[in-house]
Parts: structure tokens; C-alpha cells; sequence
């Protein structure tokens, strides 16, 4: 497919997750936190806060004690993801940088992108159809699952299959790669697609950063947000001012006082 | 530890026929509320909704961001007793969840089904009466969520906006207007205010030969106290346990018939009321002149007065210092200032084990003051299997306006989890600083057949401390 158009529908992609996400974010902070509602017993500081919030997002502690299984899927699953981010960005995006970062020659270089960018591929689709299992074989969360869980699911798996096909069906030459993203990052040259999978693969990411910012998936910044987590335990040390929630009308005469 | 109750299979429907009873015109209209429902209801609950997402971030915020994962799913006292699929948080939320899809959000307008919006329909304002009434607010979904999604504020969300159409429970509006009425929630007038005291003053004198004195609408007093009203009648001997320990610390203190309740049943039906019932606790400190605020035993009482009362009713710069003390937090200071002896040895032969309000342990923070006065004033003091304590206490079923009779089948499903951790503990006595939960202990005791008692924190304080004249 041509290069040109590729490079501009993913541009626009990345721009429109970017935008959207950004848009999400600021419609949580227009509204107002009128109380204070950390759960307690919680920290008191803003650094406890970042603890707390710490512990949440890169151990999901929560998560852990509520379901130890759900947890290793669900954590080996969102490691996956952001490796698999990593690994994209150090392989194709920055190839001569990481390699010199991590000292190795061409051949080596490559030797590894495929071995950790197939393995971690195989965790996360690993996980995906644990996730995915979980929600047709449970009857609990059957009743909650939405269409949209089941749709995302199945986007992330398809984008984790083309990126496998590429790794273990066809061989994907990772110069043709790395040469079509050098060309889609600059914009300067319209190099073609390496081949069909090639193009999918890309086209599903593209499908997912414009779904993102409607679904579900602003969790991923939601989480910081919350008042529940990211308010201090200080009620009674700091007053909070709460604005929203208007005031409150008095309905009865004032009744006798003391 | 095995649990001594089995579980509930899962059935959808189970619990959709525990109803509160609705409000009638009599208890609506001194609230504000509209007494029937309006033509246009649809269109006004939209737009309540449309507005509670613009005045409180943690609305919206919690409706866009679960991902579904099921996690809170078995940690509800609801879904654990009744089986039923909507008392899973997610699900519970999921009715308002869907509403909002369909008619706040983009996605939901563009995809509609797919993003699992649904229409506001009768049938579901049905299901929102019916399963936004079977929460307690106890946010014990909250602390094992990944997200840290709380519940609470979705249910106090969807109850503003049934509210504001003239749906609420009438056990929570009768109660309210008592409150603007009385003072207080049991609707004890203050002539009878003032003769349970005096009763109970009789009581201590018979007891300990001293005099021993219940205040009432005393000025310039250094505390108010201000106990859940159920302590007058149903629990007289919290209310002794106070007063002995005002006594035997030499502190004067005060009750007050304006603001003779902790309790604020605001924060079961919505925000105006919240902070008008708060309100009246700043008034009378005001008005009689004391220095401290201390509240009794009663769990969201904690949560409003200590979360909300600075911001809704402050500054509270009048008092010293300038913020509301809990009656264990006040018992402590007293203990470590050595201002009160206790004797352990008055509360021998009970085996107690204490039980976390859910308000105070997780919207109130107290979770250590209430084990170290049960430390010092019982021999035998054991605590309940750790996933059931502290931060990861259960609610006792009947916490956020569900103590109402007609709900008793889902309150005792509810007070299962519960039940079993106690007997699991070989307690035979429960203490605990919560007027709702004392309530609904004593009739889930009955109902699972334990033989077993259940006290406050005050009362086995009360017994063990050192009177002196």
C-alpha cells in the first residue's frame, strides 16, 4: 500500500489518541472534587500519595489482593503491552541508538529484536485469550461484559496476531521495516509497505488509538484522577474547599434553637 | 479458617423483589423533593445527571474508566448473600453506567450498543430503586478495585437523581424531616430527651452511688457531644459509657436536643440534605459555646462529620482545635494523659472481638483508637479473620438507609460474610462504635441462630472504668 497515505492515517491517528485522551483528561478536570473522599486508612501525604498511586499502577497491589489470578494475567498482559512498546519504538523507530545502547553488532541486534519481540508477542497473546476465556467461561463475567470488552479484546489479539505472523509465518526482512518507519517518521519519502501484514498490523494499531479515547482504555490516564486514590487523608489537618454541588436551601423554618 | 456459612449460588433476579417502601407526598415535600413523579422525569433525571457529572469529578470519572474486570464482584456483603448478579458493583454501577453511555458520551451516541448504553426507561428506574437501595456505601469495592472505583459515590449519585424526581425510600425522607423537625432521628422530643437522661442518671447513681450527670442543652460546656439518638433508647449503655467517661476525666460536657443526632442520613439520599444536617451539629457548638466537637458511636456520623463538616459548614475556626474529635480518639487522649483508670478485670469472662463500622474504618480512618481502648478495658480481645478487618472490614448489612424492616431478607443475606467471620473468631461478644450496625447485629445474631452479644466500645469502657467521686 502506499506509503504516503499509511504514514498520514497513522500521523492523524496518533494525533487524534493524543487529542482525545488529552480532551478526556480535561473534561474529569473541569468538574470540580467538592469533598474529600480518600479511602481510608490512607496516606497523609502527597508523597504517600504517590506511593499509593505508584502501587496501584505499575504492582496493581489492589488488584493483587482482590484476585492473585487475575492478577498475573492481567499484570503479564500490561507488561507485554508497554515492552512491546518499547521494543517497537527501540527497533524500528531508534534502531541505531538502542543498538549502540546495548552494544551489540547488526546481526545480534537483530538476533534479539526477534527472539524478545516473539516471546513477549507470545505473552501477550497468552494473556489477551486468558482475559478473553475468563469473560466467556465465568458466569459473573459473562453478566457484566459489555460488547465493547469483547471488541477490544479481540482488536488487541488481532493486532498481537499480525504482529506474530509477521515474526513466525513470514519472516517480516526488518530492513524493509525499519526503512517504510524512517520514511512514515519523516514524511520524506513514500517507501512502500513491506507486504499485506505489514499494512493490517498497522491499520489495526491506527483502529485502536482512534477507538481509545471512547472506550474503556481511558483507565490508563483515568486512574490518576481519582479522588479516592490521589486526595491526601487530611480532612481535619487542611479544610478542603469544595465548589460544585451548589448550595443548599433551607426547606423548614429554622427549627428551635438550643 | 472455614467459613461456617455456604455460599450463594449465583441467581439472577434474586433479590429484585427487596424493596424499600417509597416515599409518599408527606415525607417528599418537606424535603424539597417533587411528590410525584413528573411528566417530563426523564428528561429532568438527564439532566440532574448532566450536572452531578459537571460537580463532582469522581462521577463521570468512575463511569468511564472500569474496565469490567469483576474484581469487586465477590467482595460485596450483597452479591456474597444474595447471589444476585446486579449487587456485583460493577453491575450495580453498570445501571447507571449505561444510561450515561447512551446519553452523555459520544462513544455512546456513535456506537450505542456496543458501548453498552441503554436508554432510561421505567423499567430501569425500577431496577435503580430496587439495587441502588441494596448498597450500603460501604466502599469495600473500592479497596480491592484496580482503579479504586467507588461505588458509594455512584449510588449517592443515582439516589440524588431519583430524588430529585420524587423517588427515595421512605425510611430515609421520614427520618430527615424528624430530624429538621425533633433534632434527631428516632424523633425523641425534648421533653422525653430530657427524661431518659435523668433516667439514666438514676441508673448510674444505683450502680456506682455517685452522681453521675447526662447534660442536656448546657452552655459554655468544654465538649458537645453529639451521640447517634439510638444511644438514648436502644443503646442506653453507650450513652452511660459516655457519661462515665466525661466523669471520670473531669471534662464538662453537653448534649444538645438541636443537634441530638450524629447520624446524617443526607449522605443516603443527597448533597442539600448532607450538608444541612451537618449543619446543625456547627450550630449548636456555636450557639452553646463549647471548645470540641465529639461525636458517639455511629459510622457515617464519623465519615460527615470528619470529611465533610470543614468543608460544608466551616471554617471551624471556633472551636479548639479547630476540627471534630471522635469519641474513641477522645477516650485514648484520656487514657495516655492518665485522666481515666480502667479495670479489665469488670469485663472477664466475655470474649470480645471488635467490628470495623465500614464509614469509619474506610471514609473515617479509625481503625486503631477503638482496639486500643477494647486492649485495655477486655482480658479477652481477639480479632476476626484480617480480610474481614480494618480497611477490608464488611459492611453489617443495613449501613446507607437500609436498616428499614421491609428490607430485612436482603439485609440478613447481606450480614452473611459478616456473621461468618464472627463465629469463625469464637466471639462471643462484638464491639462496635455504630448505632446502625448494633441494630443490625442484634436482629442477624437472632437470625443465624449465634448466641452472642453485641455492645459499643463505650459500654465495655463504661464498665471498666475507675469512678471516682
Amino acid at each position: 500500500m502506499n506509503g504516503l497515505f499509511l504514514a498520514t492515517v497513522f500521523h492523524l491517528s496518533v494525533a487524534f489518541f493524543l487529542l482525545g485522551m488529552g480532551w478526556r483528561c480535561l473534561g474529569w478536570l473541569r468538574a470540580p472534587v467538592p469533598l474529600k473522599i480518600p479511602l481510608t486508612p490512607g496516606p497523609k501525604t502527597r508523597v504517600g500519595v504517590a506511593a499509593r498511586l505508584a502501587g496501584e499502577t505499575i504492582a496493581f497491589r489492589s488488584l493483587f489482593r482482590a484476585a492473585p489470578g487475575l492478577w498475573v494475567v492481567a499484570w503479564l498482559f500490561h507488561l507485554s503491552l508497554v515492552l512491546l512498546l518499547i521494543g517497537h519504538f527501540g527497533g524500528l523507530v531508534a534502531p541505531k541508538f538502542s543498538q549502540r545502547l546495548l552494544g551489540l553488532t547488526a546481526e545480534q541486534f537483530t538476533a534479539q529484536a526477534q527472539l524478545s519481540g516473539g516471546a513477549i508477542g507470545i505473552l501477550a497473546a497468552a494473556s489477551l485469550l486468558g482475559l478473553l476465556l475468563r469473560r466467556i467461561a465465568s458466569k459473573p463475567l459473562r453478566a457484566i461484559s459489555t460488547a465493547g470488552d469483547f471488541f477490544l479484546l479481540l482488536l488487541l489479539l488481532l493486532i498481537v496476531a499480525t504482529g506474530l505472523a509477521m515474526r513466525f509465518a513470514g519472516q517480516i526482512d526488518l530492513r524493509e521495516a525499519r526503512a517504510f518507519v524512517s520514511g512514515m517518521r519523516d514524511f520524506k519519502s513514500a517507501v512502500p509497505s513491506p507486504d499485506s501484514v505489514f499494512t493490517t498490523h498497522l491499520l489495526l494499531v491506527c483502529a485502536l488509538l482512534v477507538y481509545a479515547p471512547f472506550s474503556k482504555l481511558v483507565h490508563m490516564a483515568g486512574v490518576f484522577f481519582n479522588p479516592a486514590l490521589n486526595q491526601t487523608n487530611t480532612p481535619r489537618e487542611r479544610r478542603h474547599i469544595g465548589s460544585g454541588l451548589g448550595p443548599a436551601r433551607v426547606v423548614f423554618p429554622p427549627a428551635k434553637t438550643p | 479458617m472455614k467459613p461456617a456459612l455456604p455460599p450463594v449460588p449465583f441467581t439472577p433476579g434474586a433479590s429484585a423483589a427487596n424493596r424499600a417502601h417509597r416515599a409518599g407526598a408527606k415525607f417528599l415535600a418537606p424535603l424539597g423533593l417533587p411528590v410525584d413523579l413528573p411528566p417530563d422525569w426523564q428528561a429532568s433525571a438527564l439532566r440532574k445527571l448532566d450536572e452531578l457529572c459537571q460537580q463532582n469529578r469522581a462521577l463521570p470519572l468512575y463511569l468511564d474508566s472500569c474496565v469490567r474486570c469483576g474484581a469487586c464482584a465477590d467482595k460485596c456483603q450483597f452479591f456474597l448473600g444474595t447471589g444476585d448478579p446486579k449487587n456485583m458493583p460493577v453491575a450495580r454501577a453498570g445501571l447507571l453506567r449505561d444510561v450515561y453511555r447512551r446519553h452523555r458520551t459520544m462513544g455512546g451516541r456513535i456506537v450505542g450498543a456496543l458501548g453498552g448504553g441503554e436508554a432510561l426507561t421505567e423499567q430501569k428506574l425500577e431496577e435503580w430503586y430496587v439495587y441502588f437501595h441494596q448498597c450500603s456505601e460501604c466502599r469495600r469495592c473500592a479497596v480491592f478495585c484496580p482503579q479504586g472505583i467507588d461505588t458509594a459515590e455512584i449510588t449517592r449519585a443515582a439516589r440524588e437523581i431519583m430524588g430529585s424526581i420524587g423517588v427515595a425510600t421512605k425510611y430515609v425522607t421520614e427520618v430527615l424531616k424528624k430530624v429538621h423537625e425533633v433534632g434527631n432521628n428516632m424523633g425523641i422530643p425534648e421533653a422525653a430527651w430530657r427524661d431518659s437522661c435523668e433516667f439514666l442518671e438514676e441508673e448510674m447513681k444505683e450502680e456506682t452511688g455517685i452522681d453521675i450527670r447526662i447534660p442536656v442543652n448546657g452552655e459554655g460546656a468544654e465538649v458537645l457531644l453529639v451521640p447517634p439518638s439510638a444511644d438514648l433508647f436502644a443503646n442506653p449503655d453507650t450513652m452511660i459509657g459516655y457519661a462515665k467517661l466525661f466523669h471520670a476525666a473531669g471534662v464538662s460536657w453537653t448534649t444538645s436536643t438541636y443537634a441530638g443526632e450524629a447520624g446524617n442520613f443526607g449522605l443516603f439520599l443527597n448533597h442539600e440534605q448532607l450538608k444541612l444536617v451537618n449543619r446543625r451539629i456547627v450550630d449548636a457548638a456555636r450557639r452553646l459555646g463549647v471548645r470540641r466537637i465529639v461525636m458517639g458511636e455511629c459510622g457515617h456520623a464519623w465519615r460527615a462529620a470528619q470529611a465533610f463538616m470543614d468543608t460544608l459548614n466551616g471554617p471551624l475556626d471556633f472551636l479548639d482545635p479547630p476540627r471534630p474529635e471522635h469519641i474513641c480518639e477522645f477516650a485514648v487522649r484520656m487514657m495516655e494523659e492518665r485522666r481515666i483508670e480502667v479495670d479489665p478485670a469488670a469485663n472477664d469472662g466475655r470474649k470480645v472481638t471488635y467490628h470495623d463500622p465500614c464509614n469509619l474504618a474506610r471514609a473515617g480512618g479509625l481503625v486503631e483508637e477503638p482496639r486500643q481502648i477494647l486492649r485495655a478495658v477486655v482480658r479477652d480481645f481477639r480479632e476476626m479473620a484480617a480480610d474481614t478487618t480494618r480497611g477490608r472490614t464488611f459492611c453489617c448489612g443495613a449501613g446507607g438507609g437500609m436498616l428499614a424492616d421491609e428490607l430485612m431478607d436482603v439485609r440478613m443475606k447481606g450480614a452473611k460474610p459478616r456473621m461468618a467471620a464472627f463465629q469463625a473468631s469464637g466471639a462471643d461478644h462484638v464491639a462496635t462504635p455504630c448505632a446502625i450496625c448494633k441494630a443490625q447485629f442484634a436482629a442477624a445474631f437472632q437470625y443465624y441462630k449465634i448466641d452472642a452479644q453485641v455492645v459499643g466500645v463505650m459500654d465495655l469502657l463504661g464498665r471498666a472504668i475507675v469512678i471516682r467521686n
